[in-house]
């Protein structure tokens, strides 16, 4: 299987000294093309900022990170920019849309931001995907926090990108808005081909997932396989061991 | 007590913490309080410097001898019947009297070195006698000697400066016969170059009474000196008894306040009073792009103000600690306003001789009110602007801190629309009702303001509509970067439109002077067009109370040419018409119908004689007149002749309102002069062959100016571009602070949309993107506010000139090249406002921008 975005030695120094703070201490991992991957990890593990430095989101102190067969280091803003707006899809935890944009312009946003317009074929089947048809002319004020979200991941595939970086898609929704939003990104993965990283630390969430990394300290630590919500929540209780983990107890995160 | 310190400490906290929000109400405080400051310390500054050269130059004359009556016709000051030179002589032997020598004064122009008149756009162009007592001249010479003969003469420093002219040179005085004399002196009045601007040319006695007066023993004043001992009063009542009847002496000092009331009154103040009516308007636009800071700044702070208010703080508190960072700032920057003010003071004071306006110089004078008033009026803009906010502030619920961050996105409310509408209907009602029929330029001012005001009731009525329509290129032009610039023009009507305000009333100013600047070249042109029948027209251009006019020698001169058929001058008198100064046009009426078109006459312009009088038919109606009629007319020398009215014609736009004789007039002249000689050529003589015999001709009678139609009508027009200039020059600053405005304005919306810009950074907006979305944002705010300001000074500009146009002659004319530039001025600089708060947006960091709660 390729890769379709890849870090190797990854890590990240913020602060110098006394104050040092290793966000990523050598990370290396392969997000494989046509795969789902979750970053799992307690506060502090380095997994956001993974995500951002794999996304082109954020720079590396020192390692690679690349996207396909692109190295994003030394890559300019603008190469950055232009990177991230053709082979990359962003769901954010929340504030995802553009308040004056309707919901088909904010679908749009990133194709028509590269100037060159979105298919409008594959426009049409992800609005039915993500069932907003009767929603395309609202203005995200006027949606639910669920279909907001919603409406984030089909922006997200719209210009038919290499990844799909989540960060905490469901971090705001219940946990019904939660499953919907993270069954589209299962289906873009499984169905559409497509690659989805996603950053979270709900137990649940990270069962949708193929695989699931941990981090700790900025280190990778695990991984785990075809994952089940069980065996996450029992995996990050090793954690909460020594450090508070998790901000949610079991009894919230359970089916 | 403690509540209010709490207030207080609160608001100081806010203002270190935002200190950026308030950079644009500080600068725009800061320019508006430094404007008016500058104006008022320069102002005082100029008023006590001339007093003191006027003091300075006139200390040696204790006492002037001159006719009582003065006739003021309007323009360049009032006009006194000469005394008896001889008299001096008489004067010189009463006890006490040191010394009365004569004092003839006239207009008298230099011709300079580069033969082009010396002066003339304003200020007086004086010629008179060198007074050889040399305490009581007013002028000393710094260099070469006193004129002995008819062909020498002394100017004055000034003068020799503007027209490179030196001692041993020769040059032409018009007087307006030319005189051509050799200068052999310098001279300086009261130690300065010269009385502000005015020049001045001195000749013998006799020379100066043959030219400039209408027989040997004439002057103009009489100048007195008193022995040692003998006080100003106590010459003055020995003089008294001994003068004939229409003289009057005054003290010294007397004349001296006079000289200083007449500088204050007809130049200073007309001068402080303009620049104080530009900082007026700069402050105007400066409130409201204050009002728009705090409005907006309140608005943001919600969730602050609403947490305050659930930990117990009083409504009032909330609104004092917004009131009090009001006062800090309009404080903080009205101080620094000041201290720009002496600046400015200081530089215009720099400038102006090097723009070659000689001011008399002398120290600086600060006063307390140049101080004390810019101070209050800089505090009073900032927090009246601060009012409406900070009460909207103190009404914040304490439930507010607990909703999303609340900005003020309201619209524009029916109430307002409604209101908008019939402010503007009564405005628009009242403005045209006023300018047309018979003009009132009051209805038409009420109407006037009422618009103003109905156009800033309206502005977020307006701005939705306004900023749709001319943001619809913008998608296709830029593409989604355009349709998000547009749409965040429309996120908040009413600061869009208090923001567009702002440069509205600035661009209305400009547009409303341009307009009429137009018009009034508009309406020259016309009168040319229509009343001028001749082919060429001599003048010696001048503006004020500059200029000496032409010989009345040169009319028959030209008259005498084989390619001229008709050659007419028009002079000018002046008498008193029911108890009010008016110009007369001294001419010969029968002829002055073959080369300017009076209209219809009735009547016969033959023969009016000694006794009778033409009037156009508009003063004829104003007085009641018919043929035959009689007008009383009152002389600068007091005596009082009835007029039979003989003719009454249509227009008097070129040939003034009454028409006399030469032989009328001659028991009355001062000095004679035309202002004007209008030529018409033989049939089949060319424009360019009896221009150039005309020019030849005129030559000899110092070098005036000879136009075709084209440019005399050009020439009468232009005063108007050097209004049309200052008024630019003045109005810049407003523009600037509606522009400063304008950037601030993008700064807050870029802080608040922080998240936003960093989202769509996310998804691939690149940094030039962000940068274009921001400027364009600015650049439609300052077209929504440049065209409104077109539209608005366009309509006052119509009205003001039909009001004010009470003959019903004057053009409206609205010139679009210019307004069109000033539209493109208008863009341009929004895309400059836009500039700093679009690097500053640029550089915002991705990850923290969409981190950011």
């Amino acid at each position: 299987m390729t890769a379709a975005a890849r870090v190797v030695d990854a890590a990240k120094v913020y602060g110098s000294g006394e104050t040092e703070v290793r966000a990523l201490d050598g990370v290396s991992v392969d997000f494989p093309a046509a795969g789902f991957t979750a970053i799992m990890g307690p506060s502090g593990s380095g997994k956001s900022t993974l995500m951002h430095c794999a996304a082109g989101l954020d720079t590396l102190t020192s390692g690679s990170a690349r996207i396909g067969d692109v190295e994003l280091s030394g890559l300019t803003d603008k190469q950055l920019t232009v990177l991230r707006r053709e082979r990359i899809g962003f769901v954010f935890q929340s504030f995802n849309l553009v308040p004056t944009l309707t919901v088909r312009e904010n679908i749009t946003l990133p194709r028509d931001l590269s100037g060159r317009p979105a298919d409008p074929e594959w426009i049409d089947a992800l609005v039915d995907v993500v069932g907003l048809r009767d929603r395309l002319h609202h203005r995200p004020s006027e949606l639910s926090g669920g279909q907001q979200q919603r409406v984030a991941v089909a922006r997200a595939l719209a210009g038919r990108p290499d990844v799909v970086f989540a960060d905490e898609p469901t971090g705001n929704l219940d946990s019904r808005s939660g499953a919907e939003v993270l069954g589209l990104l299962g289906r873009a993965v499984h169905e559409m081909g497509r690659t989805a990283v996603m950053v979270t630390h709900d137990p649940v969430a990270a069962a949708h997932a193929d695989e699931v990394l941990f981090l700790a300290d900025g280190r990778l630590v695990d991984r785990m396989p075809e994952p089940t919500a069980e065996r996450v929540l029992d995996r990050m209780k090793a954690f909460d061991g020594r450090a508070p983990g998790a901000r949610r107890t079991p009894q919230e995160v359970g089916p | 007590m403690t509540g209010t310190r709490a207030a207080f400490r609160l608001s100081l906290s806010a203002l270190r913490a935002h200190k950026r929000r308030f950079a644009g109400t500080f600068l725009a405080v800061l320019l508006g309080v430094s404007f008016l400051a500058g104006t008022m310390v320069m102002g005082d500054t100029l008023r006590a410097n001339f007093d003191t050269l006027f003091v300075d130059a006139n200390t040696g004359t204790d006492a002037v001898v001159r006719s009582a009556d003065v006739i003021d016709a309007g323009q360049g000051g009032g006009v006194r019947e000469p005394v008896r030179a001889s008299l001096a002589g008489r004067l010189g032997k009463v006890p006490g009297v040191a010394a009365a020598v004569p004092s003839v004064q006239g207009a008298g122009q230099l011709i300079g070195s580069d033969g082009k008149p010396v002066g003339g756009q304003g200020p007086p162009t004086l010629a008179g006698n060198w007074i050889t007592d040399a305490r009581l001249n007013p002028y000393h010479l710094v260099e070469g000697s006193a004129p002995t003969s008819e062909h020498e003469a002394v100017i004055n420093r000034g003068a020799a400066k503007k027209g490179g002219l030196k001692v041993g040179d020769t040059a032409v005085v018009r007087t307006p016969d030319p005189l051509r004399v050799r200068i052999v002196g310098i001279a300086t009045f009261g130690g300065a170059d010269g009385m502000g601007q005015v020049t001045f040319t001195a000749l013998t006695l006799p020379t100066a009474q043959k030219y400039l007066t209408t027989g040997p023993d004439r002057a103009s004043a009489i100048q007195v000196r008193a022995a040692s001992g003998v006080s100003q009063r106590e010459v003055a009542d020995r003089i008294a008894p001994l003068l004939p009847k229409g003289s009057e002496v005054l003290t010294g000092q007397r004349a001296t306040q006079e000289n200083q009331d007449e500088v204050s009154g007809r130049f200073l103040g007309v001068f402080t009073t303009l620049l104080l009516v530009f900082a007026g308007i700069a402050l105007l636009v400066a409130t409201f792009s204050i009002h728009n800071t705090f409005a907006i700044v309140v608005a943001q702070r919600t969730r602050e103000n609403a947490l305050l208010r659930a930990l117990g703080a009083s409504r009032r508190q909330v609104v004092g600690s917004t009131l009090a960072e009001a006062v800090a700032v309009g404080l903080v920057s009205s101080l620094a306003g000041l201290l720009g003010g002496v600046g400015v003071a200081l530089g215009l004071k720099a400038l102006f001789p090097a723009l070659g306006f000689g001011m008399p110089t002398g120290g600086m004078v600060i006063t307390t009110a140049a101080m004390a008033v810019p101070l209050a009026v800089g505090v009073t803009v900032s927090v009246g602007s601060a009012l409406v906010p900070a009460v909207r502030a103190g009404r914040t619920a304490p439930l507010a801190a607990l909703r999303e961050t609340a900005v003020d996105r309201s619209g524009a409310s029916w109430k307002r629309a409604a209101a908008g509408a019939v402010l503007g209907a009564a405005g628009i009602a009242l403005a045209v009702v006023g300018a047309s029929g018979s003009p009132q330029v009051p209805v038409t001012a009420t109407g006037a303001v009422l618009v103003v005001i109905a156009f800033v009731v309206l502005g977020p009525v307006a701005s939705t509509a306004a900023v749709r329509v001319l943001g619809a290129p913008l998608p296709r032009l830029r593409g989604v970067t355009g349709a998000l610039a547009g749409r965040n023009a429309l996120r908040g009507p009413k600061r869009t439109a208090a923001t567009a305000t702002a440069l509205m009333v600035g661009v209305a100013v400009v547009t409303l002077f341009t307009v009429f600047g137009a018009s009034l070249k508009a309406t020259m042109d016309r009168t040319v067009d229509r009343s001028f029948a001749g082919d060429v027209a001599i003048t010696t251009p001048a503006f004020g109370a500059g200029g000496s006019g032409l010989s009345p020698r040169l009319a028959p001169a030209v008259g005498e040419l084989p390619q001229v058929r008709e050659s007419v001058g028009l002079g000018k008198g002046v008498a008193k018409v029911d108890g009010g100064g008016r110009e007369l046009t001294v001419t010969d009426p029968r002829r002055l119908a073959n080369v300017i078109d009076l209209g219809s006459v009735r009547g016969s312009l033959d023969g009016l004689g000694t006794g009778g009088v033409a009037v156009s038919r508009g003063e004829a109606g104003k007085h009641g007149w018919h043929l035959g009629s009689t007008a009383r007319l009152v002389f600068a020398d007091g005596q009082r002749q009835p007029f039979t009215v003989r003719a009454v014609y249509e227009r008097g736009d070129l040939s003034g309102d009454y028409l006399i004789t030469r032989r009328a007039w001659a028991p009355h002249r001062v000095q004679d002069r035309d202002t004007l000689v209008a030529v018409a050529f033989k049939d089949g003589v060319s424009l360019g062959a009896g221009r150039a015999a005309v020019e030849k001709t005129a030559a000899g009678y110092g070098h005036p100016d000879v136009q075709d139609r084209a440019e005399y009508a050009k020439s009468a027009a232009r005063g108007v571009d050097l209004m049309l200039s200052t008024v630019y020059a003045l109005l810049a600053l407003a523009v600037l602070i509606a522009l400063l405005g304008i950037a601030n304005t993008a700064t807050l919306a870029v802080h608040e949309r922080t998240r936003e810009l960093g989202l769509l950074r996310a998804v691939g907006q690149t940094r030039s993107q962000l940068r274009a979305m921001v400027r364009w944002e600015s650049v439609l705010v300052a077209a929504f506010g440049t065209v409104g300001g077109l539209g608005l000074g366009a309509f006052l500009g119509w009205a003001l000139v039909r009001a004010a146009d009470s003959a019903g002659t004057s053009a409206f004319a609205i010139p679009v090249p210019r307004l069109g530039v000033v539209l493109l001025v208008g863009v341009v600089a929004g895309a400059l406002a836009g500039l700093r708060p679009a690097g500053r947006a640029a550089k915002l960091d991705v990850l923290k921008a969409i981190g950011v709660e």
